[in-house]
Protein backbone atom coordinates (compact mmCIF):
# COMPACT_ATOMS: atom_id res chain seq x y z
CA UNK A 1 0.00 0.00 0.00
CA UNK A 2 2.76 2.67 0.78
CA UNK A 3 4.88 1.01 -1.78
CA UNK A 4 2.03 2.39 -4.18
CA UNK A 5 1.79 6.02 -2.82
CA UNK A 6 5.26 6.46 -3.22
CA UNK A 7 5.54 4.50 -7.32
CA UNK A 8 2.14 6.53 -7.70
CA UNK A 9 4.18 10.01 -6.91
CA UNK A 10 6.48 9.35 -9.73
CA UNK A 11 4.08 10.46 -12.66
CA UNK A 12 2.99 13.19 -10.74
CA UNK A 13 6.68 14.45 -10.56
CA UNK A 14 7.08 13.74 -13.66
CA UNK A 15 4.01 15.84 -15.25
CA UNK A 16 4.56 18.53 -13.18
CA UNK A 17 8.54 18.41 -14.71
CA UNK A 18 7.18 18.39 -18.28
CA UNK A 19 4.37 21.06 -17.31
CA UNK A 20 7.25 23.37 -16.31
CA UNK A 21 9.58 22.62 -18.95
CA UNK A 22 6.72 23.18 -22.03
CA UNK A 23 6.45 26.72 -20.04
CA UNK A 24 7.98 29.65 -22.28
CA UNK A 25 9.67 32.02 -19.79
CA UNK A 26 9.86 34.47 -22.26
CA UNK A 27 5.82 34.42 -22.56
CA UNK A 28 6.04 36.48 -19.15
CA UNK A 29 1.74 37.50 -19.00
CA UNK A 30 1.52 41.28 -18.06
CA UNK A 31 -2.10 42.17 -16.09
CA UNK A 32 -1.96 45.16 -18.88
CA UNK A 33 -2.98 42.40 -21.66
CA UNK A 34 -5.78 43.47 -22.80
CA UNK A 35 -6.04 47.03 -21.07
CA UNK A 36 -5.14 50.19 -22.57
CA UNK A 37 -1.43 51.32 -22.98
CA UNK A 38 -0.04 53.78 -20.04
CA UNK A 39 0.50 56.54 -21.56
CA UNK A 40 3.74 58.33 -20.91
CA UNK A 41 6.16 61.27 -21.74
CA UNK A 42 9.64 61.26 -22.42
CA UNK A 43 12.41 63.09 -23.62
CA UNK A 44 14.22 61.78 -26.79
CA UNK A 45 17.81 60.98 -26.93
CA UNK A 46 19.60 63.79 -28.88
CA UNK A 47 20.01 61.49 -32.21
CA UNK A 48 16.50 61.21 -32.83
CA UNK A 49 15.22 64.84 -31.75
CA UNK A 50 15.48 66.44 -35.32
CA UNK A 51 12.81 63.87 -36.91
CA UNK A 52 10.71 63.33 -33.60
CA UNK A 53 11.08 66.72 -31.50
CA UNK A 54 12.12 67.01 -28.16
CA UNK A 55 10.14 65.20 -26.84
CA UNK A 56 7.58 61.77 -26.83
CA UNK A 57 4.32 61.04 -26.40
CA UNK A 58 2.97 57.86 -26.50
CA UNK A 59 -0.86 59.23 -27.05
CA UNK A 60 0.33 61.01 -29.45
CA UNK A 61 1.15 57.98 -31.69
CA UNK A 62 -2.20 56.29 -31.52
CA UNK A 63 -3.81 54.52 -35.10
CA UNK A 64 -0.64 52.39 -35.56
CA UNK A 65 0.48 49.60 -33.48
CA UNK A 66 3.47 50.11 -31.50
CA UNK A 67 6.20 47.81 -30.44
CA UNK A 68 7.51 49.27 -27.00
CA UNK A 69 10.76 47.60 -26.30
CA UNK A 70 12.67 48.58 -22.63
CA UNK A 71 16.53 48.20 -22.64
CA UNK A 72 19.85 49.89 -21.18
CA UNK A 73 23.47 49.59 -22.11
CA UNK A 74 24.16 47.48 -19.07
CA UNK A 75 21.99 44.50 -20.12
CA UNK A 76 24.49 42.15 -21.52
CA UNK A 77 24.05 40.14 -23.42
CA UNK A 78 20.14 40.05 -23.80
CA UNK A 79 19.66 43.25 -25.04
CA UNK A 80 22.80 43.38 -27.24
CA UNK A 81 21.49 40.37 -29.18
CA UNK A 82 18.26 41.61 -29.65
CA UNK A 83 19.26 44.99 -30.98
CA UNK A 84 20.04 44.28 -34.45
CA UNK A 85 16.88 41.97 -34.44
CA UNK A 86 14.65 45.25 -33.29
CA UNK A 87 16.25 47.11 -35.96
CA UNK A 88 15.55 44.53 -38.60
CA UNK A 89 11.82 44.88 -37.82
CA UNK A 90 11.79 48.17 -37.95
CA UNK A 91 13.49 48.58 -41.20
CA UNK A 92 10.61 46.28 -42.51
CA UNK A 93 7.86 47.26 -40.69
CA UNK A 94 8.36 51.07 -40.09
CA UNK A 95 5.59 52.01 -42.77
CA UNK A 96 3.34 49.75 -40.46
CA UNK A 97 4.40 49.55 -36.86
CA UNK A 98 5.88 52.52 -35.11
CA UNK A 99 8.57 50.99 -32.39
CA UNK A 100 9.69 53.22 -29.45
CA UNK A 101 12.71 52.60 -27.23
CA UNK A 102 12.78 53.35 -23.86
CA UNK A 103 16.34 53.52 -22.35
CA UNK A 104 15.74 52.42 -18.70
CA UNK A 105 18.00 53.47 -15.63
CA UNK A 106 20.81 53.98 -17.87
CA UNK A 107 23.72 57.08 -18.06
CA UNK A 108 23.21 58.72 -21.33
CA UNK A 109 27.06 58.76 -23.04
CA UNK A 110 26.61 54.94 -22.52
CA UNK A 111 22.99 54.35 -24.37
CA UNK A 112 24.43 57.24 -26.49
CA UNK A 113 27.23 54.39 -27.04
CA UNK A 114 24.56 51.18 -27.55
CA UNK A 115 22.72 53.27 -30.27
CA UNK A 116 25.74 54.00 -31.97
CA UNK A 117 27.09 50.47 -31.72
CA UNK A 118 23.79 48.82 -33.78
CA UNK A 119 23.15 52.32 -35.44
CA UNK A 120 19.39 52.15 -34.34
CA UNK A 121 17.72 54.36 -36.23
CA UNK A 122 13.78 53.91 -34.37
CA UNK A 123 13.44 56.57 -31.79
CA UNK A 124 14.71 55.76 -28.72
CA UNK A 125 13.53 58.01 -25.36
CA UNK A 126 15.47 58.35 -22.06
CA UNK A 127 14.32 57.22 -18.58
CA UNK A 128 17.10 57.02 -16.39
CA UNK A 129 14.82 56.42 -13.00
CA UNK A 130 12.76 53.82 -15.25
CA UNK A 131 9.79 55.47 -14.20
CA UNK A 132 7.63 54.35 -17.04
CA UNK A 133 8.92 50.53 -16.70
CA UNK A 134 7.05 50.76 -13.49
CA UNK A 135 4.18 51.67 -15.16
CA UNK A 136 4.25 48.81 -17.54
CA UNK A 137 4.82 46.43 -14.80
CA UNK A 138 8.63 45.69 -16.10
CA UNK A 139 10.39 43.38 -14.30
CA UNK A 140 13.66 43.75 -15.92
CA UNK A 141 15.23 44.73 -19.16
CA UNK A 142 14.80 43.88 -21.93
CA UNK A 143 10.90 43.74 -22.25
CA UNK A 144 9.02 44.20 -25.79
CA UNK A 145 5.54 45.26 -25.40
CA UNK A 146 2.85 45.09 -28.70
CA UNK A 147 0.78 47.68 -28.39
CA UNK A 148 -2.06 47.65 -30.90
CA UNK A 149 -3.86 50.34 -33.15
CA UNK A 150 -6.53 51.34 -30.62
CA UNK A 151 -3.76 51.60 -28.35
CA UNK A 152 -4.34 48.27 -26.08
CA UNK A 153 -1.43 46.39 -24.79
CA UNK A 154 -1.78 42.56 -26.97
CA UNK A 155 1.34 40.81 -25.75
CA UNK A 156 4.67 41.35 -23.47
CA UNK A 157 7.74 39.52 -24.21
CA UNK A 158 10.19 39.37 -21.60
CA UNK A 159 13.95 38.90 -22.56
CA UNK A 160 16.24 39.46 -25.94
CA UNK A 161 13.24 38.74 -28.84
CA UNK A 162 14.15 36.66 -31.96
CA UNK A 163 13.24 37.67 -35.11
CA UNK A 164 10.50 34.68 -35.67
CA UNK A 165 8.87 35.77 -32.47
CA UNK A 166 9.06 39.75 -33.29
CA UNK A 167 7.85 39.33 -36.95
CA UNK A 168 4.62 36.96 -35.40
CA UNK A 169 3.95 39.14 -32.41
CA UNK A 170 3.62 42.08 -35.06
CA UNK A 171 1.16 39.96 -37.36
CA UNK A 172 -1.07 39.58 -34.49
CA UNK A 173 -0.76 43.57 -33.50
CA UNK A 174 -1.12 45.21 -37.45
CA UNK A 175 -4.85 46.02 -38.30
CA UNK B 1 45.13 62.72 10.63
CA UNK B 2 46.51 60.15 8.13
CA UNK B 3 43.95 57.51 9.49
CA UNK B 4 41.00 59.88 8.48
CA UNK B 5 41.42 60.58 4.89
CA UNK B 6 40.22 56.77 3.81
CA UNK B 7 37.59 57.29 6.24
CA UNK B 8 36.47 60.56 4.57
CA UNK B 9 37.16 58.64 1.52
CA UNK B 10 35.06 55.70 2.21
CA UNK B 11 32.17 58.19 2.90
CA UNK B 12 32.19 59.46 0.06
CA UNK B 13 32.12 56.84 -2.01
CA UNK B 14 29.19 55.35 -0.09
CA UNK B 15 27.30 58.39 -0.25
CA UNK B 16 27.50 57.96 -4.29
CA UNK B 17 23.94 56.60 -5.81
CA UNK B 18 23.97 55.25 -9.12
CA UNK B 19 22.50 58.53 -10.93
CA UNK B 20 25.00 60.79 -8.50
CA UNK B 21 21.40 61.91 -6.66
CA UNK B 22 22.01 62.35 -3.29
CA UNK B 23 19.56 59.63 -1.46
CA UNK B 24 16.48 61.20 -1.06
CA UNK B 25 15.14 61.67 2.62
CA UNK B 26 12.43 59.43 2.93
CA UNK B 27 9.85 59.30 5.69
CA UNK B 28 9.57 55.70 7.83
CA UNK B 29 5.99 55.28 6.41
CA UNK B 30 7.63 55.09 2.70
CA UNK B 31 10.04 51.94 3.90
CA UNK B 32 6.75 50.42 5.61
CA UNK B 33 4.75 50.14 2.46
CA UNK B 34 7.75 49.17 0.38
CA UNK B 35 8.31 46.23 2.86
CA UNK B 36 5.23 45.05 2.04
CA UNK B 37 5.95 45.03 -1.82
CA UNK B 38 8.44 43.01 -3.80
CA UNK B 39 11.16 44.14 -5.62
CA UNK B 40 10.65 43.08 -9.06
CA UNK B 41 14.16 42.34 -9.98
CA UNK B 42 15.67 40.94 -7.02
CA UNK B 43 15.22 37.28 -5.25
CA UNK B 44 13.05 37.19 -1.92
CA UNK B 45 14.05 40.84 -1.03
CA UNK B 46 11.53 43.86 -0.66
CA UNK B 47 11.14 46.85 -2.44
CA UNK B 48 12.38 48.69 1.15
CA UNK B 49 15.14 46.51 1.61
CA UNK B 50 16.53 46.52 -1.66
CA UNK B 51 18.58 49.07 -3.72
CA UNK B 52 18.16 48.21 -7.02
CA UNK B 53 16.92 50.80 -9.56
CA UNK B 54 13.57 49.72 -9.77
CA UNK B 55 13.51 49.78 -5.68
CA UNK B 56 14.48 53.18 -5.55
CA UNK B 57 12.10 54.84 -7.90
CA UNK B 58 9.06 52.71 -6.09
CA UNK B 59 9.88 54.14 -2.64
CA UNK B 60 10.63 57.76 -4.64
CA UNK B 61 6.94 57.27 -5.57
CA UNK B 62 5.43 55.99 -3.24
CA UNK B 63 6.81 58.93 -1.40
CA UNK B 64 5.09 60.94 -3.81
CA UNK B 65 2.11 59.29 -3.81
CA UNK B 66 1.90 59.87 0.10
CA UNK B 67 2.55 63.65 -0.02
CA UNK B 68 -0.57 63.93 -2.87
CA UNK B 69 -2.55 62.16 0.46
CA UNK B 70 -2.77 58.60 -0.95
CA UNK B 71 -3.57 55.97 1.55
CA UNK B 72 -1.13 52.85 1.85
CA UNK B 73 -4.23 50.67 0.13
CA UNK B 74 -4.34 52.89 -2.61
CA UNK B 75 -0.68 53.20 -3.48
CA UNK B 76 -0.58 49.14 -3.17
CA UNK B 77 -3.39 49.19 -5.41
CA UNK B 78 -1.20 51.30 -7.90
CA UNK B 79 1.25 48.64 -8.02
CA UNK B 80 -0.56 45.85 -8.32
CA UNK B 81 -3.06 47.30 -11.35
CA UNK B 82 0.62 47.39 -12.82
CA UNK B 83 2.35 43.85 -11.46
CA UNK B 84 -0.32 42.30 -10.05
CA UNK B 85 -1.11 40.49 -7.29
CA UNK B 86 2.23 39.19 -7.33
CA UNK B 87 3.96 42.06 -6.53
CA UNK B 88 2.48 41.99 -2.41
CA UNK B 89 4.69 40.48 -0.46
CA UNK B 90 1.58 38.86 1.20
CA UNK B 91 -1.18 37.61 -0.84
CA UNK B 92 -4.57 38.68 -0.15
CA UNK B 93 -6.78 36.37 1.97
CA UNK B 94 -9.30 34.99 -0.29
CA UNK B 95 -9.75 31.93 -3.17
CA UNK B 96 -7.06 29.21 -3.98
CA UNK B 97 -4.56 32.11 -1.76
CA UNK B 98 -6.19 30.40 1.64
CA UNK B 99 -4.44 27.38 0.30
CA UNK B 100 -1.02 29.02 0.91
CA UNK B 101 -2.31 30.89 3.81
CA UNK B 102 -3.05 27.63 5.28
CA UNK B 103 -0.09 25.49 3.85
CA UNK B 104 2.22 25.38 6.81
CA UNK B 105 -0.99 24.78 9.02
CA UNK B 106 -1.66 21.27 6.85
CA UNK B 107 1.94 20.51 6.39
CA UNK B 108 2.14 20.24 10.37
CA UNK B 109 -0.82 18.00 10.67
CA UNK B 110 0.51 15.86 8.08
CA UNK B 111 3.67 15.19 9.80
CA UNK B 112 1.77 15.05 12.88
CA UNK B 113 -0.27 12.69 11.91
CA UNK B 114 2.96 10.74 10.05
CA UNK B 115 4.57 10.90 13.68
CA UNK B 116 1.57 9.06 15.48
CA UNK B 117 1.25 6.81 13.46
CA UNK B 118 5.48 5.89 13.41
CA UNK B 119 5.20 6.32 17.01
CA UNK B 120 2.19 3.96 17.09
CA UNK B 121 4.25 1.32 15.43
CA UNK B 122 6.95 1.94 16.97
CA UNK B 123 5.26 0.88 19.98
CA UNK B 124 3.54 -1.77 18.67
CA UNK B 125 6.70 -3.54 17.46
CA UNK B 126 8.45 -3.31 21.05
CA UNK B 127 5.24 -4.86 22.55
CA UNK B 128 5.98 -8.09 20.42
CA UNK B 129 9.47 -7.99 20.98
CA UNK B 130 8.37 -8.49 24.80
CA UNK B 131 8.44 -12.29 26.14
CA UNK B 132 5.79 -13.13 27.95
CA UNK B 133 6.89 -15.52 31.51
CA UNK B 134 5.66 -18.52 29.58
CA UNK B 135 7.86 -18.13 26.99
CA UNK B 136 11.04 -17.29 28.88
CA UNK B 137 10.26 -20.17 31.40
CA UNK B 138 10.31 -21.90 28.71
CA UNK B 139 13.23 -20.90 26.77
CA UNK B 140 15.11 -21.36 30.76
CA UNK B 141 14.31 -24.87 30.33
CA UNK B 142 15.27 -25.38 27.25
CA UNK B 143 18.43 -23.82 27.84
CA UNK B 144 19.39 -25.76 30.96
CA UNK B 145 18.27 -28.68 29.48
CA UNK B 146 20.85 -28.29 27.27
Amino acid sequence: MRRWVYFSLVPVLGALFWWGMQRDPGELKSVLVGKPAPDFELSLLPPYRAEWGERFRLSEHRGKPVVLNFWASWCYPACYEEAPILEAGWRRFRDRVLFFGVNTQDREADALEFIAQFNLTFPHGYDPRGKVGIDYGMYGVPETFFIDAEGRVRYRHAGAITAAELEKRIREVLP
Amino acid sequence: MRLLWPLVFFAFAFAQTPTGEPPPDLPPEVFRIASELRCPVCQGESAAESNAGVSQEMRRQIAEMLRQGKSAEEIKRYFVERYGEWILYAPPKRGINWLLWLAPLIGLLVFGFGFWRYLAEAGRREAELELSDEELKALERRLEGE
